[in-house]
C-alpha cells in the first residue's frame, strides 16, 4: 500500500477540515478525488503529502509518515507557489539540485510538449505557469502524485494539454490522486472515484463498477453529492 | 552537499538585489564621506566615523529584513514548495543564515576599509597588523556579538510566526516573545557583564596608538593611561563565546521548528 489513512480527522480552529476517513491506496491507479468546495479534498491531499499534521488517527506514506517520505511524494497544491523571478531553468536546476528522481531531460521534453514560454513566471500568463509546475512535478519518477485542482483557473487548451501529459506520463506501479472540479473533463482519466462530503467520506468506488451500473463518474458526483 | 549548494543558489537568487544594494549603499556613504569639509581633522574624523557608524546600523536593520521576508512566502505559497523539499529544516534555516550572514561579512568588512579610508585622510597612516585587526578582526568581533545573535532572533520569530499561523494561536506565544526580548536582553546583558575578563582578552590595536600619537600628538597623561588599560585588557573573548552559542541555539531552535511547521 503506497498511502493509509485510518480514522484520520483533521481538525483546525473552528472546523474540521476532514473527519473520521479511511481510505488505502495501492499502486498502480488513478483516483479522482471529488468532492465540492470546503468538502476536504485539499486537506486530504495535505495530510498525505505531510504538509498538514492529522489531529487524530494515522496516516502512513511508503510505511512510514508522510514528512519523512517527502522526497518520494510529489504534491502539486492548488495555489501558485512560484517565485516570480524563476525562469523554466531555473526551476529545472531548483528541482535537479533538491530531488534525485528528478529528469533534466523529461523536464525540457515535457516543457516543449506544454509549450512553457522560456521566461520569467512573472510574465506567464495562468496557464503557463499551470503547465509549468505540471512539468516540475511530472518530470520526477516518484511513486506516488498528489495533484490537487491542477485544472483550476486554467484555459480549456491548456486543460487538454495537461490532461494528455497526465496519460502520457503515468506509469502503471504509480498511483495519482487528483482532486479537480472539472469532473467531466477529467472522468476518462479515473479508475476509482473518492467522494468526498463535509469531510467525510460518502462513496469510494471503482469506476468500472460505476459503468457496470450503467453510471458515469459526474451522474454519480451530482446525485451524491447534491 | 549539493542540495546545501541548490538552497545557496535559490538564496542568492531570492536575495541579490537586496545584497547588490546593500554593498552598493557603501559608495554612497563613501561620497558622503568625502563631502564632509569640515576645518578641524579630529572633528571631520569623527563626523566620518559617525557616518559610519550609521552605516552599520542601517545595514544590520536591512539585514534582519533580507532574512526575515518569510511572511511574504508564506502568503505567496512558496514556503509551502520549501516544506516539500527533502532537506531537513535544519538546512534550510542554515542556508538562509549563512547566506546573509555572509553578506554582512562582507559589507562590515568593507565599512573596516572606510574606516581606514578616514584614517588615511585624516593623516593616521596605520602599519600592516592595525590595518588588518580594523578590518577584519574587528568587524568578526563586533558582528559575532551583535549582527549574528540578532539575525538568528530575527529568522526564528518569523519562522515561528509563520508556523503557528495556521495550527493554533500563534499569536500568543509570538507577543510574548515580542515583549520578552527587552527583559532577556538585558538578563544577557547582565550574564555576559558579569563573567567577563573571566578568560584573558583578545588583545587589539596594540600599534594603534603610536600612530595617533604620531599625527595628533601626545594626548593627557589621565587619557594616555586609561587608553593603555583598554589596550592591556582586550577585548572580552566571553561575550563571543557566549553570543555564537546563543546564535547556535536560536538557529537549531528555529530548524526544529520549521520541521513541524504546517503550510
Amino acid at each position: 500500500m503506497l498511502a493509509s489513512l485510518v480514522n484520520v480527522t483533521k481538525r483546525y480552529r473552528t472546523t474540521e477540515g476532514v473527519r473520521d476517513l479511511t481510505l488505502h491506496f495501492p499502486a498502480g491507479q488513478i483516483v479522482g478525488v471529488l468532492g465540492l468546495n470546503g468538502s476536504g479534498k485539499s486537506t486530504l491531499l495535505k495530510l498525505i503529502a505531510g504538509l498538514l499534521f492529522p489531529t487524530a488517527g494515522e496516516i502512513s506514506v511508503f510505511g512510514g509518515t508522510p514528512r519523512g517520505n517527502r522526497a518520494r511524494t510529489v504534491f502539486l497544491g492548488e495555489t501558485d507557489t512560484l517565485w516570480p523571478w524563476m525562469t523554466p531553468a531555473d526551476a529545472g536546476r531548483f528541482m535537479d539540485g533538491l530531488y534525485s528522481d528528478f529528469d533534466p531531460v523529461r523536464f525540457g521534453e515535457l516543457l516543449d510538449v506544454l509549450e512553457v514560454p522560456r521566461r520569467k513566471t512573472k510574465a506567464m500568463s495562468k496557464g503557463e505557469r499551470g503547465r509549468l509546475r505540471l512539468a516540475m512535478a511530472l518530470a520526477r519518477s516518484a511513486k506516488l502524485y498528489l495533484l490537487d485542482e491542477p485544472l483550476a483557473g486554467i484555459d480549456l487548451i491548456s486543460r487538454e494539454k495537461i490532461m494528455m501529459s497526465l496519460v502520457r506520463e503515468w506509469h502503471t506501479d504509480e498511483t495519482i490522486l487528483l482532486s479537480t472540479h472539472e469532473v467531466a473533463e477529467a472522468e476518462g482519466l479515473f479508475e476509482r472515484a473518492v467522494y468526498l462530503r463535509d469531510g467525510g467520506l460518502v462513496l469510494d468506488v471503482a469506476v468500472e463498477e460505476l459503468r457496470r451500473d450503467g453510471k458515469s463518474v459526474v451522474q454519480t458526483f451530482k446525485e451524491v453529492l447534491a | 552537499m549539493r542540495r546545501f549548494r541548490t538552497l545557496l543558489w535559490l538564496e542568492h537568487r531570492r536575495s541579490w538585489i537586496w545584497s547588490v544594494a546593500l554593498l552598493g549603499s557603501l559608495a554612497f556613504w563613501a561620497w558622503g564621506i568625502k563631502q564632509v569639509r569640515v576645518w578641524d581633522v579630529a572633528e571631520r574624523l569623527g563626523i566620518r566615523a559617525g557616518l559610519l557608524a550609521m552605516a552599520c546600523a542601517i545595514g544590520t536593520v536591512v539585514l534582519c529584513l533580507m532574512i526575515g521576508r518569510i511572511r511574504s512566502e508564506t502568503r505567496h505559497g512558496q514556503y509551502q514548495v520549501l516544506l516539500l523539499t527533502p532537506p531537513s529544516g535544519y538546512s534550510h534555516i542554515a542556508a538562509r543564515y549563512l547566506y546573509v550572514a555572509g553578506v554582512a561579512f562582507a559589507y562590515f568588512i568593507t565599512i573596516g576599509f572606510l574606516y581606514w579610508w578616514i584614517m588615511a585622510l585624516a593623516g593616521i597612516h596605520l602599519d600592516a597588523t592595525t590595518l588588518v585587526e580594523l578590518v577584519l578582526a574587528v568587524p568578526f568581533y563586533a558582528i559575532s556579538v551583535s549582527v549574528l545573535p540578532l539575525l538568528a532572533w530575527t529568522l526564528l520569530l518569523m519562522v515561528f510566526i509563520s508556523a503557528y499561523r495556521v495550527s493554533g494561536p500563534g499569536w500568543i506565544p509570538g507577543t510574548v516573545m515580542l515583549l520578552g526580548t527587552p527583559f532577556a536582553l538585558r538578563w544577557l546583558i547582565d550574564g555576559v557583564v558579569r563573567v567577563s575578563y573571566s578568560l584573558p582578552g583578545w588583545r587589539l590595536f596594540a600599534n594603534a596608538p603610536a600612530a595617533l600619537i604620531e599625527r595628533f600628538g601626545s594626548p593627557d597623561p589621565e587619557t594616555t593611561m586609561q587608553v593603555n588599560e583598554i589596550l592591556y585588557n582586550g577585548v572580552p573573548i566571553e561575550p563571543l563565546l557566549i553570543l555564537l552559542a546563543l546564535t547556535v541555539a536560536l538557529l537549531v531552535l528555529a530548524g526544529r521548528i520549521w520541521q513541524e511547521v504546517e503550510a
